[in-house]
């Protein structure tokens, strides 16, 4: 911005002047100026880093910082390893449940695949992302025993269900979070970049330092962009090295694993950090601009964080809630009785009806049939429907909170990681199309045995055969990378428009300032 | 000589942005979240009445004791002063079953069904946790240049040469910013009354409004002592730059950093590992239970298990809860001539098997009780007697004792649910009714609910409130008077 600026004062010369020599003339001399300013911007920046690096404020930030990093690795290793244990525990009890019932197709029907469950994410110390929060876990279930008679019992098939948030009701503890990567961002380093950028220019101001520097041949714009550089570079020295003492602990723990693709998502989330703290930098020149005592200019700046990066993440979700409303728990339960007393309205007369095991199926058994998979199909839809409308209130709700950078921050972590709320709406999308994917193996290896009636539904119009528990179709839990990109790239380019914003605003503010 | 200290630091200190800015801000916060926490208070409120029209009408259902045995449910009301503070309000069962086979705990709670769960991954703050994070910066920032800039402009050594002690120079300033302090303390709670009186969902009585005044109370004490950490960090660096950036950071590590670094660092996890052994134990008695009940069965004159009447089994088997226990029961709506002769029997049998359920139930909640305490209470216990070690600890645990929303004030209404418990034992004992024909019938009319005994909750006085929060609340204090003599003793012997 500032060469520009340097570049069109150059031009007027060059109108005046005719001619290719005087041209190429006022060029030499324009990239003359430009590595004049280079150099320029390059020493103010020295001394401003200097200055920075051997202040209280820099020590504080260190300690913190590494303070911070270290303990959220010790917590987090503990944390992983137990977790890691319980999902591998709980899949495989999922899996013997599965197999036990791989004894007959008829079983794979009613029980279906059984809970499904996310596998932690090795990123998950950058962003909790109100993991314990979320449900672990969505599920084909059976329902059970429907009817019994003396003639015959009909279990009801699998469909799938999704479990309400479970936040442990026995847990007695204090509400506190697990310290992560986002919360070090949002909350520790946006508070680092008001302390040092806060008196950037209103104290010079003060202690008139800043007109002995703009009586040099000094442009303002040169001023503010040092000033931004050092304590952008002052800042990063102490993130940077408290990560990556993180990221050795945890390295060399062994229990983490960290691929190739892990290291790229860090590296990406460092970069979003520093978009991140320029944003507050931003913020803290264009206040330091425009107050000219440094203690107004902090309380301004405090009362701002603590609003914007404190507050407002939290207060405008809770507000936004009724803006767009989802399906009261009182309709959900209405719907799901009158799904139930469809079956006395109509189809009353299947209780006389027997289902039997003749091939080709009797109108009793394919009656049945129909019965039973329209009932898992419509529960199916209730249960999704509910579902659907609850995602798109929350995600109505976060959309709002990205007016808070600290907001869209922590989804761009989280999104990076692979944990949270996105993460989620990933893992539920995996899961019915697993859903879908069982359902096919079934009707499948039915349509070939021979001995099975094709009546999917009752007992005996299902194959009783048992089925290969290799051939059944599993459920893997993983993540596309392509999508964590794109859910982050929102947020990564919202925080860059507010980054310019701010710095503009800084600029222009800084270029009226009276000296 | 006094007074004109006193009167000037308050003009110093009204005059100023700073405190505009704090009145403005608290105002803003304070009504934008109270809105947000009636919202929520009065959610959770349509809920509970709700889920009590509902249990009563599932309990009135029911023909038989037996069969109400399991469906008696209490509710646990949602606490209108959660708005302050909200605690384990919010978070922990609020419905629990009522029966003689078990003795109800936080454990066995459950929860009703919320709207929509996945809210909870936006973090609720509360009124005190605006207090806590805003009023201890306001009182950093109206302190850290009380004594340092006093230093840098000189003007310290102008008072000083009038015959004004040391002592009453600091004390002046501290009543004078504390004043000034708690204007918009006030303000903004007075705004908040008013907005909690127009809800007509939100009751309080004057116990509510006592309560108020004790955590108005211990939020001026940690107020006061934000300040005086504010002014001893003013008086040690005599440089407002040093002091400001200094007090900062002191209040981000008291405020922000070290309540959450400290469960994160300290593994305070629940461990579950003792449990299986327990498990066992617990199994064990319901063996024996068994074992007594087949014996009785030999013994009786209709012999065997083969009776006409069908009973079932109610069978709860929930080791993480360290619950297994069955006993049998019966809806019957008739009972033909054929089986009459059976009836005396089976009313001995369910007296007998009613007893012992009983008996069974208490000796278990003997082995229940401590594992429960080891596994959830004392690591709680530990993870907030570490978070006392911050004075924004020690003020949240004051004001949650205050609000009642702390682990007792929980706890409260689970003890109510136990004695509720006890008295239903007791009804059934004295009424006869495990031996009576409605037990497992209702050929002969169906059970009049009304006369089980009634619950009612009120949560605990204000004389228990305050007791709870006087530990704290005593602590806060004296952080306040060695800070005080800290500051005194430093600023004394400072040359001027």
């Amino acid at each position: 911005m500032v060469l520009e600026n340097l570049v069109k004062t150059c031009s007027p010369n060059q109108r005046a002047g005719a001619g290719c020599a005087k041209e190429r003339l006022c060029q030499v001399s324009a990239d003359r100026t430009a590595r004049k300013i280079k150099k320029m911007v390059w020493h103010i920046t020295k001394r401003e880093l200097y200055d920075h690096l051997n202040s209280l404020r820099f020590a504080f930030t260190t300690v913190l910082l590494i303070g911070l990093m270290i303990v959220n690795a010790i917590g987090y290793l503990g944390e992983h390893t137990a977790q890691s244990t319980a999902y591998q525990k709980k899949v495989s009890a999922s899996l013997d449940k599965m197999r036990s019932n791989a004894e007959s197709l008829y079983n794979l029907l009613t029980e279906g695949p059984g809970p499904l469950y996310k596998k932690p994410r090795p990123l998950s110390f950058c962003a909790n992302g109100g993991e314990t929060f979320i449900p672990e876990s969505a599920g084909g279930v059976g329902e059970g025993l429907f009817m019994t008679s003396s003639r015959f019992s009909i279990s009801t098939t699998w469909r799938m269900k999704y479990p309400q948030s479970n936040p442990s009701l026995w847990d007695l503890m204090p509400d506190y979070t697990n310290v992560d990567w986002g919360d070090i961002i949002s909350i520790a380093l946006s508070l680092i970049a008001i302390l040092f950028t806060f008196d950037a220019i209103s104290s010079e101001q003060e202690r008139g330092t800043l007109r002995l520097t703009l009586s040099n041949s000094i442009s303002r714009g040169t001023v503010l962009v040092s000033k931004f550089l050092a304590a952008l570079i002052t800042i990063s020295i102490p993130f940077l090295i408290a990560a990556l003492i993180n990221l050795f602990l945890l390295y060399t723990s062994g229990s983490v694993p960290l691929a190739a693709s892990e290291w790229g998502r860090l590296g990406v989330i460092v970069f979003i950090a520093f978009v991140y703290v320029s944003i507050f930098l931003g913020l803290g020149l264009l206040i330091s601009s425009r107050v000219s005592s440094s203690s107004t200019s902090l309380t301004i700046l405090l009362l701002i964080w603590v609003v914007w990066v404190v507050l407002l993440p939290a207060t405008i979700g809770a507000l936004t809630s009724g803006l767009q409303p989802t399906m009261t728990h009182n309709e959900l339960t209405a719907r799901q009785q009158s799904l139930a007393s469809r079956f006395f309205e109509q189809y009353d007369e299947l209780w006389r009806k027997t289902p039997s095991r003749e091939i080709p199926a009797t109108e009793e058994t394919l009656l049945w049939s129909k019965y039973l998979t329209e009932d898992a199909r419509d529960n199916e839809k209730l249960n999704e429907e509910h579902l659907n409308a609850q995602i798109a209130q929350v995600q109505f709700s976060r959309s709002i909170t990205r007016i808070s950078p600290a907001s869209s921050v922590r989804y761009a972590i989280e999104s990076l990681a692979g944990t949270g709320f996105t993460r989620h709406v990933q893992f539920l999308k995996h899961v019915r199309r697993y859903a879908g994917e069982f359902r096919t193996f079934l009707t499948e290896t039915d349509r070939v045995d021979p001995e099975s009636p094709h009546a999917l539904g009752p007992k005996e119009g299902t194959s009783q055969k048992p089925v290969r528990f290799e051939s059944i179709p599993k459920f893997e839990d993983r993540i596309s990378f392509g999508g964590a990109y794109n859910a982050a790239a929102t947020d990564i380019l919202l925080l860059l428009l507010f980054f310019v914003v701010l710095f503009a605003g800084a600029f222009l503010s800084f270029i009226r300032v009276d000296v | 000589m006094f007074l004109t200290l006193i009167r000037r630091e308050l003009l110093d200190n009204l005059m100023t942005f700073r405190f505009a800015a704090a009145v403005v801000i608290m105002l803003l916060l304070v009504v934008a979240n109270t809105v947000v926490l009636i919202k929520d208070y009065e959610g959770r409120l349509a809920d509970y009445n709700t889920a009590v029209k509902t249990h009563r009408q599932e309990l009135l259902e029911r023909k038989t004791y037996s069969d109400g045995m399991g469906k008696i449910t209490l509710d646990r009301p949602p606490n209108p002063l959660s708005i302050f503070n909200t605690g384990l309000d919010k978070r922990s069962g609020n419905e629990i079953n009522v029966s003689h086979a078990f003795t109800p705990t936080i454990w066995d709670a459950k929860k009703h069904e919320a709207e929509n769960s996945f809210f909870n991954i936006f973090t609720s703050i509360d009124i005190v946790l605006i207090f806590q994070g805003i009023l201890s910066l306001l009182a950093l920032i109206f302190a850290y240049n009380a004594i340092a800039g006093e230093y840098e402009h000189g003007t310290l050594r102008l008072v000083l040469s009038h015959p004004v002690r040391r002592g009453s120079i600091l004390f002046a300033k501290y009543i004078g910013a504390i004043v000034c302090l708690f204007v918009p303390l006030l303000m903004s709670l007075l705004l908040m009354l008013i907005l909690l009186t127009t809800s007509a969902t939100i009751s309080l009585n004057t116990d509510d409004f006592l309560r108020i005044g004790g955590i108005v109370f211990t939020s001026l004490i940690y107020l006061s002592l934000f300040y005086l950490i504010g002014m001893l960090i003013s008086a040690i660096t005599r440089r407002t730059s040093t002091a400001l950036i200094l007090s900062i950071f002191v209040w981000g590590f008291l405020v922000l950093v070290y309540p959450n670094l400290i469960l994160t660092a300290v593994d305070t996890a629940p461990q579950t590992d003792t449990k299986p052994a327990t498990y066992h134990q617990v199994k064990q008695m319901w063996e024996e239970f068994e074992r007594k009940r087949k014996q009785f069965l030999r013994n009786d004159a209709v012999p065997g298990e083969d009776w006409k009447l069908s009973f079932y089994t109610r069978f709860n088997d929930q080791p993480s809860r360290l619950l297994y226990y069955h006993y049998p029961g019966g809806d019957l709506e008739t009972i033909d001539e054929k089986s009459e002769p059976q009836v005396p029997h089976a009313q001995n049998y369910h007296h007998y098997l009613g007893m012992l359920t009983v008996n069974i139930a208490e000796r278990r909640w003997l082995i229940r009780k401590p594992v429960f305490e080891t596994i959830y209470v004392q690591p709680a216990n530990k993870a907030r007697i570490l978070l006392k070690f911050s004075p924004a600890g020690l003020y949240d645990a004051a004001t949650e004792a205050w609000t009642g929303t702390d682990l007792n004030g929980t706890q409260d209404f689970f003890r109510a649910a136990q004695r509720y418990r006890q008295a239903v034992v007791n009804y059934l004992h004295d009424e006869k009714i495990f031996a009576s024909r409605q037990w497992f019938s209702a050929d002969q009319g169906s059970v009049d609910w009304n006369t089980l005994p009634q619950f009612s909750f009120h949560r605990s006085d204000i004389a228990i409130n305050a007791k709870r929060a006087v530990p704290d609340l005593f602590l806060l204090f004296m952080m306040n008077i060695l800070l005080f003599i800290a500051i005194f003793l430093v600023f004394v012997k400072s040359e001027v």
